[in-house]
């Protein structure tokens, strides 16, 4: 039930549209990118540092471009540790972690979305309380389980404790409740096997969730820091966490090149992002997005 | 120690290398033993010791020197962070997997003990003829600290005090000379860290005098003389925290001047962050700063100027009263885990003999670190060229250890959470201290009970 | 494979299959298979968290009434670890920092990422692009990201730099007990906030038109469209944020331990700090049990409350 004064008002503001949309976009635009750059101002910084030569990280102002590029903080700072050999252990440990919770996520999450057995709603709920529990204390326990394995400086012992996550779990049945029940069920009745309807009927359905799920577990081990510590006591196992903080910690070490470090430690996850980049938007549900 | 294209030293190599080493050790070591030793049966022994870039090579070049000489022995070395080696060896025992041997940082020596987790050490087979010879190689307050029941479960190794280190160039530009104007006491020091100032408004350009905020062990080891030199105890005879007395009130209160006095100091600006504490010092940021010996090569390497013409100076540590100035003795002990197998034990103390044989050698890679062991390196004369060597093993001879208690890390984290109380937060000296101390008698009632 | 009771073969296709009483036999033991392949894809899972959280868990709940110095073996104390928690300052101190920790960043987090995800869901060309760079805080590395705020928040670091011109004083971000604990849930929130920003962008794509359009012909104005239309069907994702990143700060570690170690004095020092302090650096690891076994129950009853609120909510608004 429109008024004429509304109907009026709404024409005076359509004409307005008509004019402005595009002025109206611009500034939007720019106060986005604006805002943007604000929250990416850290990592810029932390970029600009490391090709800065070692005194320069203490000037009381920052220096945006530097007067002189100094790009061989990056072969320096690997050189001072074997940090070729702690990104080599990260990768490989992050890698059987994603593996790990794409697999074993998606089964028990397809399990508790799509199959109703006594205590399904129990076992969810069960699944919720291990989010609760930080590490640090169960870091002595998990130890010693791992050492009953005899995993104790083996990749192994690292990724163990690591290999599912709670989240991930939620994830993935979110996304596996979304699917029609019809199309499994007509699958059962064509004789098709339980395995290969997982193969064939809900993976594919699911792959945007399984990017953020490998996006998101890759980047959480590859975060890891308190727990490879403990595990781990030779230097050829150490992860770069490791390796970066003890950098920090010796003498001599200039702070621009363990920014060095710090930006090599970043690159892997941005790239992995990118690569990932447009199923993470639908496993987002942002596939509706300009 | 030359070695072939492979990086496996040469026969001849391997001669030499026993020939040096062999002269330091000859003279206690009878031949015959070596040659009994190379028929045992195969030994794998774990080393851990914490992470320095001055010390810590020199030890695995050591290491692996005595398992060239020794092929049945086959030690696995590992280092760790300085911050992180307690941890790590506190898990390790958690859980049976300590290594063998490690280094053990003198103040955690009490904990150890009292447990029972070190195993003693045989004084004759590291060379020493008895007991007392061995405690008569070093100073009393050293031994005092690795010796139980008559026994010993401690080589002390490094052992170095804290200086007073000096910008002699920033001394020279306000008038002052360094010989005759070091600060003897702490009213001095205040005094001269003011004259050292340089501010911009209310901005501080140089910092006078700089006390290093950044771990609970730095603020220990800074505050531990200042304690005593007030006439202060940690504990009572009853074991009750006595920091919050008069005499405790009395130091932090010297500890609080150079800031809140004398204006001479900004605690919350640091241009350091753990662990480079000296950062501000060697970048001419603070003119005067409370340090353990610096090695010439991180000196060149944060700034070269100060290196080439060694303006950078340590003096004693100030005193209450002039010219009663003592600084914290501090350093680390090599032990064995309780738990190793006898053959482990004694290749161990092989090693250990073996490492504690050359220490001038380990005084050219890791200088100015100093020794406890009186004999065998101060008179050389490679170590006396060093400048300023009497100076810094003067302040270990002269210096106080650190409290050897059951619960030095909750007196440790509990007074470095009073002075940034005191400092930053300018807090009520006399309320800090008093919660301080219960927090500290706390920790003491659950070791006990426990 | 079942065995029919009927001599009639199962064809392909199921309209033409047994006879009914074998095709109700048949049809029990599928639904039961079915469900034992459900359980059986469960059960890795399962079994994974009985040997890595639930072992641990039961261990250290059992451990909370010992007394543990890593290096002996445990001996039965009953309440003491807790009674001496109850009476212990610190604990108090930290308790409260930890709460004063998740309700600031949660709320800040949530408000700030669902302002975000409507700045870019106004239909900006180019906004999809501004959405993934600030997305990119949240997947660098954490020491990273501790170690560049560090620097930043020094007294004379990057932060101050940029606030000077605008007229504030020098602020010791990192050493001053009244700054330091919303330094880090400043960094937390920077974090944190463009990864709920996406969740509540995903959200807001998925609302239905026709409210909004009915809205407009009635003349309601934006705000009012917001309040009384976005943000009750929102609530669902509203709810999932809070709890999401209420159980993210609670066990949040590394923030505070590198930044500012927990100081200056307590005033950065949480739970999970508190927690590694006392079982790793003085050996009593009864009392770490202890606490974390009230962290977990804090974070049991918050989720619980939540739960409970949020029903309570859904019936306010629908």
């Amino acid at each position: 039930m429109t008024t004429p004064e509304v109907a009026e008002s709404r024409r005076n503001a359509n004409s307005l549209m008509r004019h402005l949309p595009a002025l109206r976009k611009t500034v939007g635009l720019v106060l986005l990118a604006a805002l943007a750059f604000a929250f990416l101002v850290p990592i810029l910084w932390m970029t600009v540092m490391s090709f800065q030569e070692g005194g320069k990280m203490f000037n009381l102002r920052t220096e945006w471009i530097p007067a002189v590029w100094h790009f061989e903080n990056y072969p320096n700072a690997i050189s001072r540790a074997p940090f070729v050999q702690y990104f080599i252990n990260s990768g490989i440990v992050s890698v059987t972690v994603m593996a790990g919770n794409v697999v074993f996520c998606t089964l028990a999450g397809y399990g508790l979305a799509k199959f109703h057995f006594r205590g399904s709603g129990l076992v969810l709920l069960l699944i919720l309380s291990t989010l609760m529990l930080p590490l640090e204390v169960t870091l002595v326990p998990t130890f010693l389980i791992v050492h009953k394995f005899e995993w104790i400086n083996t990749y192994q012992g690292i990724v163990a404790p690591l290999l599912i996550d709670a989240f991930g779990v939620f994830l993935m049945r979110q996304s596996i409740i979304s699917i029609p029940s019809d199309y499994i069920e007509a699958a059962r009745i064509d004789g098709a096997g339980e395995l290969r309807i997982l193969l064939q009927i809900i993976v594919p359905q699911c792959l945007p969730a399984l990017s953020v799920l490998a996006i998101f577990s890759f980047r959480d081990s590859w975060d890891q820091f308190l727990w490879p510590l403990t595990v781990v006591s030779i230097d050829r196992l150490r992860t770069y966490p490791l390796g970066l903080v003890q950098f920090g910690e010796e003498y001599g070490n200039p702070a621009t090149e363990q920014m060095a470090i710090a930006v090599l430690a970043t690159l892997p996850v941005f790239l992995l992002f990118m690569i990932l980049q447009r199923s993470i938007n639908r496993g987002f549900g942002l596939s509706g997005l300009k | 120690m030359k070695k072939s294209a492979l990086g496996i030293p040469s026969r001849r190599d391997v001669v030499r290398s026993i020939g040096v080493a062999g002269l330091g050790a000859a003279v206690s070591v009878p031949i015959a033993r070596r040659a009994f030793a190379q028929t045992k049966k195969p030994v794998d022994i774990s080393f851990w010791t914490f992470d320095n870039p001055q010390q810590r090579p020199w030890v695995h070049k050591r290491v692996k020197m005595f398992m060239v000489q020794n092929p049945h022995v086959k030690i696995d070395f590992q280092w760790f962070a300085f911050g992180d080696l307690g941890k790590k060896i506190s898990v390790g025992f958690a859980t049976g997997t300590a290594p063998d041997g490690f280094v053990s940082q003198d103040w955690f020596m009490p904990v150890w003990l009292d447990k029972g987790l070190l195993a003693p050490l045989d004084v004759k087979q590291l060379g020493y003829d008895n007991f007392t010879a061995f405690t008569g190689d070093f100073a009393k307050a050293f031994v005092d600290g690795a010796t139980k029941d008559g026994k010993v479960y401690g080589y002390p190794m490094w052992f170095y005090g804290y200086c007073n280190y000096l910008n002699a160039k920033q001394f020279k530009e306000v008038g002052l000379n360094v010989e005759k104007d070091w600060p003897q006491n702490w009213d001095q020091l205040g005094e001269v860290a003011k004259r050292m100032t340089v501010k911009d408004g209310d901005k501080f350009v140089r910092q006078g005098f700089k006390f290093a905020m950044h771990s609970s062990q730095w603020t220990m080891i800074q505050y531990n003389p200042i304690l005593l030199q007030s006439g202060g105890k940690w504990f009572d005879d009853s074991g009750k925290c006595t920091i919050n007395n008069e005499a405790g009130i009395k130091a932090m209160t010297i500890r609080a001047s150079i800031a809140q006095k004398y204006g001479a100091e900004d605690p919350a600006d640091s241009i350091a962050t753990n662990p480079i504490p000296g950062m501000d010092f060697l970048k001419e940021r603070a003119s005067m700063f409370f340090c353990h010996p610096l090695p010439t090569s991180l000196v060149k390497a944060e700034n070269p100027a100060m290196e080439a013409e060694n303006y950078f100076r340590p003096v004693q540590y100030p005193g209450v009263q002039t010219g009663k100035g003592f600084s914290t003795t501090y350093g680390f002990n090599l032990v064995i885990n309780g738990k190793a197998s006898a053959e482990k034990q004694e290749a161990l103390h092989d090693l250990y003999k073996f490492m504690m044989s050359d220490l001038v050698d380990a005084w050219k890679d890791a200088a100015p670190f100093t020794f406890a062991k009186k004999t065998g390196w101060a008179d050389n004369p490679e170590v006396q060229k060093f400048p300023y060597v009497n100076e810094i093993i003067r302040a270990k001879d002269e210096g106080v250890f650190l409290p050897r208690s059951l619960v030095f890390n909750e007196l440790a984290d509990s007074m470095h959470r009073a002075v940034q109380k005191v400092m930053l937060s300018k807090a009520d000296i006399k309320k800090t201290l008093d919660e301080a101390a219960a927090e500290v008698d706390r920790a003491t009632a659950a070791y006990k009970k426990a | 494979m079942v065995e029919l009771t009927s001599s009639e073969p199962y064809q392909h296709g199921g309209l033409t299959g047994p006879p009914p009483v074998a095709r109700r036999f048949w049809q029990i033991h599928h639904r039961q298979r079915i469900r034992l392949w459900g359980i059986a894809f469960v059960l890795p899972t399962l079994m994974f968290f009985a040997v890595f959280k639930y072992g641990p868990m039961m261990w250290a709940i059992e451990l909370s009434f010992n007394s543990y110095d890593m290096v002996s073996t445990p001996y039965f104390v009953g309440l003491d670890n807790y009674r001496s928690l109850a009476a212990d300052p610190i604990f108090r101190e930290t308790l409260i920092n930890t709460f004063v920790y998740i309700a600031g960043s949660t709320i800040l987090t949530t408000v700030i990422g669902l302002s975000l995800a409507l700045a870019i869901n106004t239909g900006i060309p180019g906004a999809r692009h501004c959405m993934t760079a600030m997305f990119l805080t949240n997947l660098m590395p954490i020491i990273a990201v501790c170690l560049v705020w560090r620097f930043l928040l020094h007294p004379y670091g990057l932060v101050n730099q940029i606030l000077q011109p605008l007229g504030f004083g020098r602020i010791d971000w990192l050493t001053s007990s009244s700054t330091a604990m919303p330094a880090i849930i400043m960094v937390t929130v920077w974090r944190f906030a463009p990864y709920f920003m996406v969740i509540f962008l995903a959200a807001l794509l998925a609302l239905p038109e026709d409210y909004y359009e009915a809205a407009e012909l009635d003349g309601a104005g934006a705000i009012r469209r917001f309040i009384h239309i976005t943000l009750p069907l929102l609530m669902p994702t509203i709810f999932f944020v809070v709890v999401v990143s209420a159980l993210l700060c609670a066990r949040i570690f590394l923030m505070p331990y590198l930044i500012t170690g927990g100081g200056p004095g307590n005033a950065t020092r949480v739970l999970s700090m508190l927690i590694y302090e006392t079982g790793f650096s003085y050996l009593k690891m009864g009392q770490a049990a202890a606490i974390s076994v009230v962290l977990f129950t804090i974070m049991m009853v918050f989720t619980a409350l939540q739960i409970r609120l949020f029903a309570r909510s859904e019936q306010v608004y629908m």
